[in-house]
């Protein structure tokens, strides 16, 4: 029940959708488990909440969908890896988005390929005032950024019609988790 | 403005107008006498390209910089010719920036009766603007009614919020997007490739509000040298070698066409041809960077190695700082499998060569970091082409040693 306490509009749903919640709030690293099924019936308790956070990063793991839904977008995979669990989700052109969710349920990161960026408005939540307020770095060539404000690093590279980047909350990496893995 | 430094560049402007094109923008008194005859210049297939700091209050570094002119389509005399358009075979297209665009263009509209605007987009931020129609002269090469894009055009000035929402820093003037245009002249032909059937949040249909819309092919933001008359397969870029700590500017030249003309004849030069993303395979420290590329619009050299130290001077901490240059080695794969091995490539330490020649523009041994295992990629930028004549066939275009698209040098 703690995911469901983070919003006050979901605690209403609560007893009705129990058993989703139970599932949703389950460990979530058993073995080679694909999670679709717990994570569409959280999607159904969020598609009923009216004024759900339209947030992600840093977020817990439902408001996944919501950024489905805000990006009219699909979930093509979710996958649990060795402490981390992965939703790619197909947005409606080209571009990918990668959402990693850490044991606790949170967001700890996301991460998009493609030949446009996600909306990072709805993927980076209450962290895309920090991101869009950083100051620019020294001699841009508009193929690269790596900002770091305070929790917040938000980083990309490539060129035209290829763009990938990626954005973490550096206290909420799972342990042992490597970087490398964050693409 | 945008005069002012035209004028200021006014020997190579009036070189570029005798040797080739007619230069419009009016004003000029008729001249009773006739005109001397023009000193022997670049051929009218070729365009004099600079690295320098780029215009007003910019302060690039490694940065390429041409000079075009654009006319209103069909029209001789509403012209203006603008210097400081940065050359880039990292991307597609003309664009413009509107803030020193002192002529009305006049905008495609779709079907649907919508303008149609672009949300162009880069790693760090966007470009937005209507893509609008205009005759382009480069040299003596034309093309009529190119689709180009003017970014901060006063006419669509409220950006979406899906545009907006990509986030980074909004690039509409000139200091902000560090040239007065860009001359995207990779390997493809669009700035998109699957637009005509996909909504890419690239294109949008602006009447009231402004939605996204797939847009047909011949509507979209072409590279402008695909729509040349002739000498349209490609490009060619020669510049002369720079020195190790650097330099104030470097010369050299923007050739069109590949095997069409005498002075764009194909040699024993390496031909890599570039995969769907126009990207090579590049191997560094013993690993293979499937996602790399060789990019005249990156002013680094850009890979990931965390065993070399970096900056730690607030705005330099992307760079490399080496105690000493370091001479690395590079292997460098075609998409046909044409492997170019151990390239020696040098990093010096960037602070120092920044801050030891303040007046510098040119630093082949720039080198910057990439986030490890972002994305497999090794990013060479400007200094790949320095001591180098680099060609970049257009994906479709036959030369005499290939099929584009493809990078030979």
């Amino acid at each position: 029940m703690s995911l469901m306490s983070d919003n006050g509009a979901m605690n209403q749903m609560a007893p009705r959708h129990s058993n989703y919640v139970q599932r949703i709030n389950m460990p979530l690293f058993r073995s080679g488990e694909i999670r679709i099924a717990a994570l569409s019936g959280a999607l159904l308790v969020a598609a009923l909440a009216p004024r759900m956070a339209c947030a992600t990063l840093g977020e817990p793991e439902i408001t996944v969908q919501s950024d489905v839904t805000q990006l009219r977008a699909s979930i093509k995979s979710s996958e649990d890896r060795v402490g981390y669990r992965v939703h790619e989700i197909q947005l409606p052109g080209s571009t990918l988005l990668r959402e990693f969710v850490a044991p606790n349920g949170n967001v700890f990161a996301v991460a998009w390929n493609g030949p446009t960026k996600p909306n990072l408005r709805q993927a980076l939540g209450k962290y895309f005032d920090t991101y869009a307020s950083a100051p620019r770095a020294k001699f841009v060539d508009r193929r690269h950024m790596n900002i770091q404000q305070g929790d917040l690093i938000v980083q990309g590279s490539g060129h035209m019609r290829v763009l990938s980047g990626r954005a973490y909350l550096a206290s909420a990496l799972p342990n042992g988790f490597n970087l490398g893995d964050l693409h | 403005m945008a005069f002012m430094r035209v004028s200021r560049m006014g020997l190579g402007v009036a070189a570029l107008c005798l040797s080739a094109i007619s230069c419009g923008g009016g004003g000029g008194g008729a001249s009773t006498t006739p005109p001397p005859p023009p000193p022997p210049g670049p051929a009218a297939n070729t365009a004099s390209v600079i690295v320098d700091q780029g215009p007003a209050s910019v302060g690039s570094v490694n940065t390429l910089y041409t000079t075009v002119t654009v006319c209103v389509p069909g029209s001789t005399t509403s012209c203006q010719t603008i210097d400081h358009i940065q050359v880039d075979t990292g991307s597609y297209g003309l664009r413009l920036l509107a803030p020193v665009l002192t002529l009305t263009l006049p905008v495609e509209t779709l079907s649907s009766g919508g303008s149609l605007v672009e949300c162009t987009q880069f790693v760090d931020g966007y470009s937005w603007g209507p893509v609008a129609l205009a005759d382009v002269q480069i040299a003596g090469e034309t093309a009529k009614s190119v689709p180009v894009q003017a970014i901060g055009d006063s006419r669509f000035t409220s950006v979406p919020s899906q545009c907006s929402g990509t986030g980074g820093t909004q690039e509409d003037t000139v200091a902000t997007f560090g040239a007065n245009g860009i001359l995207g002249v990779g390997p493809f032909q669009t700035d998109c490739g699957d637009c005509d059937t996909v909504a890419e949040n690239l294109y949008y249909a602006c009447a009231t509000t402004c939605a996204e819309t797939m847009v047909p092919l011949a509507m979209q933001v072409p590279n402008p040298v695909t729509l040349f008359a002739a000498d349209n397969n490609g490009i060619i870029i020669d510049l002369p070698t720079a020195a190790p700590a650097g330099a104030a500017t470097l010369s050299g030249s923007l050739i069109f066409g590949i095997d069409t003309q005498s002075d764009n004849q194909s040699g024993t030069q390496t031909v890599l041809t570039v995969d769907g993303n126009a990207e090579l395979s590049m191997t560094y420290n013993g690993q293979t960077l499937a996602n790399s590329f060789i990019d005249s619009g990156s002013n680094g050299i850009y890979f990931a190695d965390s065993s070399i130290s970096t900056c730690t001077t607030a705005g330099f901490t992307t760079f490399y700082c080496p105690a000493n240059t370091l001479n690395l080695g590079l292997s460098i794969q075609g998409a046909n499998g044409v492997m170019v091995n151990n390239l020696i490539f040098s990093v010096g330490n960037a602070e120092t060569m920044l801050n030891n020649n303040p007046t510098f523009n040119v630093f082949p041994e720039l080198g910057g970091t990439l986030p490890a295992g972002n994305t497999g990629s090794f990013d060479y930028g400007l200094a790949f082409f320095y001591g180098k004549r680099v060609a970049v066939a257009v994906e479709g275009s036959k030369t005499s040693v290939g099929t584009g698209p493809y990078i030979a040098f």
